[in-house]
């Protein structure tokens, strides 16, 4: 038993953290119309198939190496292309071909986030190559976008590219029944909030001991400080909760599902109510295009929409549904 | 990171199951009085005589000395099987006193008392608050002066959690003259039945009278009862603090996960005023839902803290996290527990065993206000772990 990251764990995270500090500071986003996912730079280092099979040309890492690595992707509101092309590498699996240009970066995959015949398709990420994955409970499928049908309109979150479409403008690739890939998306969606929540509480932790106000810096009045601790409190909870649950699917434990569901749960609440903190606790500058905190409070509202179902969630952490019965049983469902 | 537990420790966990299955008692505890006192005595006495006294301390001092994740799987296992609290009138004496004095206690201190608190012969009480001193505790002044080799205590104390039942209590009382703050205080073990004291009840919130307030009227105290050194009992008083606030809850960390889940039971079987269940309610749903995860993370927190101590690290002020965390859920639950059950609630008659759920609501407060306000630990937290400019 041992929930803390071991030496390795340690050290990819520390490798992600000073490569993500380096090439991706937050000050990119300013002013920029869309982040580039500069996926070759993820791909050379080997973060795209980090847990890939070795046999598909990845790494051959699990569930807890690739949690940490969207950990420290969140704490820099990296690319979310990078989530949709490593959970198509994993939707790919044994289609060597597709696999091996979705770890080189090459093709593009944007992430399917609404699907209807009649309301049509809205997706994030580029649409003019590449494919688009959905994840729902049932499975994940990827599709081949016809770009053409598909138009560009605005997004809160200005780092990301939004689009809609009608239904045909997706076909179908691949389909992998089951409930794997949603539980590996939901354990890196909250891996990259609490990423989130962590950066928001640091950001106003610094300026809670500079900004003086009445002759005092503003980190020594209760009214700042006791949201600051409520901010640590939410990530500790959320973070070791992450922890336990892609422990617990790396190992397919039984209940594997139900603290996966819960760290969703931590995950949201820590991000939603830290990037409002951080910018309540900033003052005038808090509302500003300039400073950063409206960056982290847009990319939460864009990350806790992913992979939604919460009315899921909550039945699975009831226990009203047997979905939490046991991983083995699910993979084939 | 892994969460596989030894062969060892599985079989350790089969062993606890297996004896609290054929030993815990079949009577429920008496709600109050020297009745309850004595329930848990004799509770004690039986742990002891089996072998499972004093799990965290030291085998050398007659413990278990088990590690933490054992620790864990005991509570677990307790919380699972109905085993009766921890947290009764024995707790001052295993989980403060006999660590204080095992930390920094003499030899004839340990001699005498460890044994006697392993085997729930003695109960202790803690006095360290007073009227005018509770979250600034350093600003106590129940004073102590030197007579030959006495001490001779005058002053009071409050909030003495079962002070009507204990044999000893740890006290922090003022033994230098006009020193101020955390200087000139010392920590005396002293003798409840000792001429001068009186220990006057204070009726609570909950319909009963399980604090009190202690005075002290020209109490004489050997100064071989002092534990630590003489005007070094704040520094002997944080071996205690730091202990309830690290691992002295870990019980009651795990037994809110066994609540969360009769909750659940109870809003799937407990009808609103509107004829729906209230586990159909999609706010009650949503918020014991959120309740539960929490209750996850929790138990997650406690295992990541564990691993941390087991790593050489010291979790210091995330001891604070816990208790605002763990102090804050339970008030959550018990409070929503409320909204399900109806009038049913009202129905108190200040027997908490007749009515579990509407004390649980009541105790709620006594959680986030003793051993630290949610206010206090939001302070320790703001300097320790987030080292912003302090407050005062
Ligand atoms: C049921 C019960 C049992 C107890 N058992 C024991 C016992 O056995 N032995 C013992 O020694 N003590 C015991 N206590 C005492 C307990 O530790 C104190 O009540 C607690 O520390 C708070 O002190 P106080 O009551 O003096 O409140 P105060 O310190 O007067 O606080 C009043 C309010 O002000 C807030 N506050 C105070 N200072 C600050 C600050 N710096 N910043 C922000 N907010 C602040 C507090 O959070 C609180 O909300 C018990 C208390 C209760 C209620």
């Amino acid at each position: 038993m041992l929930l803390v990251p071991d030496a390795s764990e340690q050290e990819i995270a520390a490798t992600a953290a000073a490569f993500l500090a380096a090439e991706f500071p937050l000050a990119r986003l300013h002013g920029a119309r869309a982040d580039h996912d500069r996926l070759g730079e993820f791909a050379a280092l080997g973060w795209l198939g980090l847990s890939a099979p070795e046999a598909n040309g990845g790494s051959g890492l699990g569930v807890i190496e690739e949690m940490l690595f969207f950990y420290e992707l969140g704490r820099v509101a990296g690319p979310v292309g990078v989530l949709a092309q490593v959970l198509a590498i994993a939707a790919a699996g044994d289609e060597r071909e597709l696999c091996a240009a979705l770890i080189a970066g090459e093709t593009p995959v944007a992430l399917v986030v609404q699907r209807s015949e009649e309301a049509g398709i809205r997706f994030v990420g580029a649409a003019d190559r590449g494919y688009a994955l959905e994840v729902t409970p049932a499975g994940a499928t990827l599709f081949a976008v016809r770009g053409g049908d598909c138009t560009e309109v605005p997004c809160l979150d200005r780092s990301v590219r939004m689009h809609t479409g009608p239904a045909s403008a997706l076909e179908q690739r691949l389909h992998v029944a089951g409930d794997r890939l949603w539980y590996r998306a939901q354990v890196a969606v909250s891996a990259m909030l609490v990423g989130t929540a962590e950066c928001a509480q640091d950001m106003t932790v610094a300026y809670a001991k500079v900004r003086e106000t009445f002759g005092r810096p503003i980190g020594a009045y209760q009214a700042v400080r006791h949201p600051c601790a409520d901010m640590a409190m939410r990530i500790e909870g959320a973070r070791c909760q992450l922890y336990y649950a892609a422990t617990a699917l790396q190992e397919q434990q039984a209940d594997a599902r139900l603290h996966v569901d819960a760290a969703r749960l931590l995950a949201d609440r820590a991000a939603k109510a830290n990037t409002d903190a951080n910018i309540q606790l900033h003052g005038g500058i808090g509302v500003t295009e300039e400073f950063d905190a409206h960056l982290l409070l847009k990319r939460a509202n864009l990350l806790w929409r992913l992979f939604g179902a919460s009315q899921h969630r909550m039945r699975t952490l009831l226990g009203l549904d047997d979905a939490a019965e046991g991983l083995a049983h699910g993979e084939d469902a | 990171m892994d969460l596989h537990y030894s062969a060892e420790d599985d079989a350790f966990r089969a062993q606890a199951r297996g004896w609290l299955r054929d030993n815990i008692p079949r009577e429920r505890r008496p709600a109050h009085g020297e009745a309850a006192a004595q329930f848990d005595r004799d509770w004690q006495r039986r742990l002891f005589e089996h072998g499972w006294a004093g799990l965290n301390w030291p085998a050398e001092y007659g413990g278990l000395g088990l590690s933490a994740i054992q620790q864990v799987i005991w509570y677990e296992e307790c919380a699972r099987a109905g085993a009766p609290h921890y947290i009764n009138t024995t707790y001052v004496a295993l989980m403060h006193a006999g660590p204080t004095i095992i930390a920094c206690g003499t030899p004839a201190q340990k001699t005498f008392h460890l044994p006697r608190i392993l085997a729930g012969e003695s109960l202790w009480c803690q006095g360290f608050s007073e009227p005018n001193a509770g979250s600034d505790l350093a600003s106590l002044k129940t004073a102590g002066v030197i007579d030959g080799d006495e001490l001779v205590v005058n002053g009071s104390k409050t909030w003495t959690t079962d002070g009507q039942h204990a044999d000893f209590q740890e006290l922090l009382i003022r033994t230098e003259p006009g020193s101020a703050r955390h200087k000139g205080l010392t920590w005396v073990i002293c003798d409840m039945r000792a001429p001068g004291i009186t220990v006057q009840p204070i009726r609570t919130m909950l319909g009963d009278a399980h604090v009190n307030t202690t005075f002290y009227d020209d109490v004489r105290i050997p100064l071989a009862n002092v534990v630590g050194e003489p005007g070094g009992g704040w520094k002997t008083a944080m071996s205690t603090l730091a202990f309830e606030r690290g691992t002295g809850f870990i019980g009651d960390q795990l037994a809110l996960y066994e609540r969360v889940n009769r909750a659940i039971a109870l809003a799937g079987r407990t009808r609103l005023a509107d004829g729906r269940l209230a586990i159909d309610d999609s706010d009650i749903a949503g918020r014991l839902a959120l309740i539960k995860a929490d209750t996850l993370a929790i138990k997650a927190m406690t295992f990541a803290q564990i691993s941390e101590i087991r790593q050489g690290g010291n979790p210091g002020p995330k001891g604070s996290i816990m208790k605002l965390m763990v102090t804050s859920t339970a008030k959550a639950l018990s409070h929503l527990v409320a909204e399900i059950v109806g009038w049913e609630f009202m129905e108190y008659n200040d027997d908490r065993n007749d009515h579990p759920l509407t004390y649980d609501y009541l105790w709620s407060w006594v959680y986030t206000i003793a051993g630290g306000t949610s206010e206090i630990q939001r302070e320790i937290i703001a300097d320790q772990l987030l080292q912003l400019p302090r407050s005062r």
